[in-house]
């Protein structure tokens, strides 16, 4: 079986001054999620691994580098599912703390629920020894001054450049040596988004689905969009259906596009091996690694190739 | 045939005592929607009415008569969906409120989002000058025993749900063709604090496509996330099948993949419709060219005219 690992950075308008941080940080975070699989680890532990890393790395939405909501305060959701038992767990606004994607894994694993939210998600946490990040640890001084900027134009402006807005949510996609699949998706969400707000990355068949039967997709972009269409199970239907994996992104996000009008991006692997990284947005950090070799882009149409990976 | 409205209490095991009192308040819940129909309103309109109608009526697990969590408190879940823009508005964890529906519509038609939940959903909810009701005052002696049934180390709360309460929510196509769906429930049995299940999950809990159907759950929760129930459906009702061919087979995957029960209301553009579950019952009743068909055994289908008020 091959085993293969991609992952992203958020699809949205990169611009120039984060572009370099956000390629490095998906390249980075492939290595590091290949890593696992190398070794014959699980597809899911490849996927928690990769994701956590780019939690821990600032010029991402997610964990370390979330934008704030409305109040001023860090929400995060976080969703990870298991191809093997359709098993997943979900959490969604839950507060300052460092990697909800394993606070998402810990739900699926150590609760009977699917997803928690709140402060019923953050009383978990802290019964099974997550410590709590003070929220100055999580946002990053650029932040604070786009928040306090936003704040002054208000919804107005929001409104008006909703796709230029930071959609940097990040996800990962891995199939595994005993061809076991796996999706992991975590956000900060959009800045100066009300209190409460849920966007697609939590939710089971939006954010991410993964299914051994088809293959495992992590979603990224306009999240209202993403919910309308569940473009993440959309696009598990197209490969149901006999699609290329790649075949089956383009038809789902022209789809988005049409339908609601909403941009996006997503990466999907199947149990085979085949992968894809594809996007409707200007850009999308993006990296994969397989058979030792590291893939990447961020412009439409590009594919680096790197030096062999471990 | 146009309009349809179908509605559903819950699927489960509803014991003897109730099932009278299941049945009449989903014929009640029918006729009151179909009523909304029938004045040249729309879908929209009229399963929220339906769905209002469930979450006053104490015998259902949604709104007044919510299943407690853990804490012994309430905290409820809904979704709406517009099958003709695939507009949706979600609520999660929502407290204090008697009419989560109504505010999931809110959502839906005040927001840019999709999906608020708990603090946050109820901000909103304050906002909106929806009044804020005593937790208590949606609290049954029923409700509260089996809790505290419930809180005992050998209890199933699982086994248990299956066997009393459901979820509530309706489908409907209305004179114009637009089709729309909603759902509401007090979610599981004891849940811990926080738990969001199906409902308040796009796709999940929910699903209106004007070019495929709608689609409204009911069940084990955390089962119908995992095959995003509601989307499955439609995809196989996109593919030719009849409502009641697309349900049969979505739940029997459901069954068969991740063990779980349940059951569903389905409705498809032309007008054809089904209610059809997995579990010992489900509380049903469907309104269409002044009759309402209903049930609660399996294979059950009784029909009388609409205006007998029984």
């Amino acid at each position: 079986m091959k085993a293969v690992l991609v992952v992203h950075g958020g699809a949205w308008a990169i611009p120039d001054e984060l572009a370099d941080a956000s390629v490095r940080g998906v390249k980075a975070a492939a290595s590091e999620g290949y890593g696992v699989l190398g070794t014959g680890g699980s597809a899911l532990d490849a996927v928690e691994k990769a994701v956590r890393a780019m939690e821990d790395n600032p010029v991402f939405d997610a964990g370390h580098g979330a934008v704030l909501n409305a109040d001023g305060e860090v929400e995060l959701d976080a969703i990870i599912m298991d191809g093997q038992t359709l098993g997943s767990g979900a959490v969604s606004c839950v507060q300052n703390i460092a990697n909800p994607v394993s606070l998402a894994r810990a739900v699926m694993e150590k609760t009977d629920h699917v997803m928690l939210t709140s402060r019923g998600a953050n009383l978990f946490a802290e019964r099974i020894g997550f410590k709590t990040a003070p929220t100055d640890t999580l946002v990053t001084a650029y932040e604070r001054r786009e928040w306090g900027k936003a704040k002054e134009y208000g919804a107005g402006v929001k409104e008006l450049f909703h796709s230029q807005l930071c959609h940097d949510t990040v996800g990962a996609v891995a199939v595994d040596s005993c061809g076991n699949v796996a999706c992991a998706t975590s956000t900060g969400g959009i800045r100066n988004k009300m209190v409460g707000r849920v966007g697609d990355s939590p939710v089971i068949g939006a954010g991410g689905y993964a299914d051994n039967r088809s293959g495992a997709v992590s979603c990224t972009g306009h999240g209202e969009s993403i919910l309308k269409v569940t473009l993440a199970r959309l696009i598990i239907f197209h490969i149901e259906q006999g699609k290329e994996v790649e075949d089956a992104l383009e038809l789902s996000l022209r789809y988005m596009d049409e339908r609601v009008h909403g941009g996006g991006g997503a990466i999907a692997v199947s149990p085979s091996g085949q992968w894809a990284a594809t996007f409707t947005t200007q850009r999308m950090a993006w990296a994969a690694a397989e058979q030792g070799t590291l893939w990447y882009g961020l412009n439409p149409q590009e594919r680096f190739q790197d030096k062999p990976v471990q | 045939m146009l309009p349809v409205l179908v509605v559903h209490g819950g699927a489960g095991q509803i014991p003897k005592e109730r099932v009278e009192m299941s049945s009449a308040g989903v014929r009640a819940a029918a006729r009151a929607g179909y009523a909304v129909l029938q004045g040249g309103r729309s879908s929209m309109d009229a399963v929220e009415e339906a769905v209002t109608n469930l979450e006053n009526n104490p015998s259902f697990n949604a709104g007044y008569g919510s299943v407690l969590n853990v804490k012994g408190e309430v905290e409820m879940d809904a979704i709406v969906m517009d099958g003709r823009t695939l507009a949706s508005g979600a609520v999660s964890a929502v407290r204090n409120i008697a009419n989560p529906i109504q505010l999931a519509r809110l959502v839906m038609e005040q927001t840019s989002h999709l999906c608020l939940t708990a603090g946050g959903a109820g901000q909103f909810a304050r906002a909106m000058g929806m009044p804020e009701v005593p937790g208590d005052s949606l609290i049954t002696e029923y409700a509260r025993m089996r809790w505290k049934k419930n809180l005992a180390p050998n209890a199933n709360p699982v086994e248990s749900q299956m066997e009393k309460m459901g979820t509530v929510g309706a489908v409907a196509v209305d004179e114009d063709g637009n089709i729309a769906c909603a759902t509401s429930t007090g979610g599981i049995l004891n849940k811990m604090e926080g738990r969001v299940g199906d409902t308040a999950c796009i796709g999940c809990g929910g699903y209106a496509d004007n070019r495929a159907g709608a689609v409204s759950p009911t069940g084990h929760g955390e089962a119908i996330m995992k095959v995003t129930l509601a989307r499955l459906i439609l995809f196989h009702m996109a593919q030719g099948m009849s409502p009641e061919e697309g349900s049969d087979l979505g739940l029997a995957t459901m069954k068969e993949r991740v063990e779980g029960l349940g059951g569903v209301v389905t409705v498809d553009p032309q007008g054809r419709w089904a209610a059809r579950f997995t579990t010992t019952q489900m509380a049903w009743a469907a309104a269409q060219g002044g009759t309402l068909h209903f049930g609660v055994f399996s294979g059950e289908d009784v029909t009388q005219d609409i205006g007998d008020p029984n």
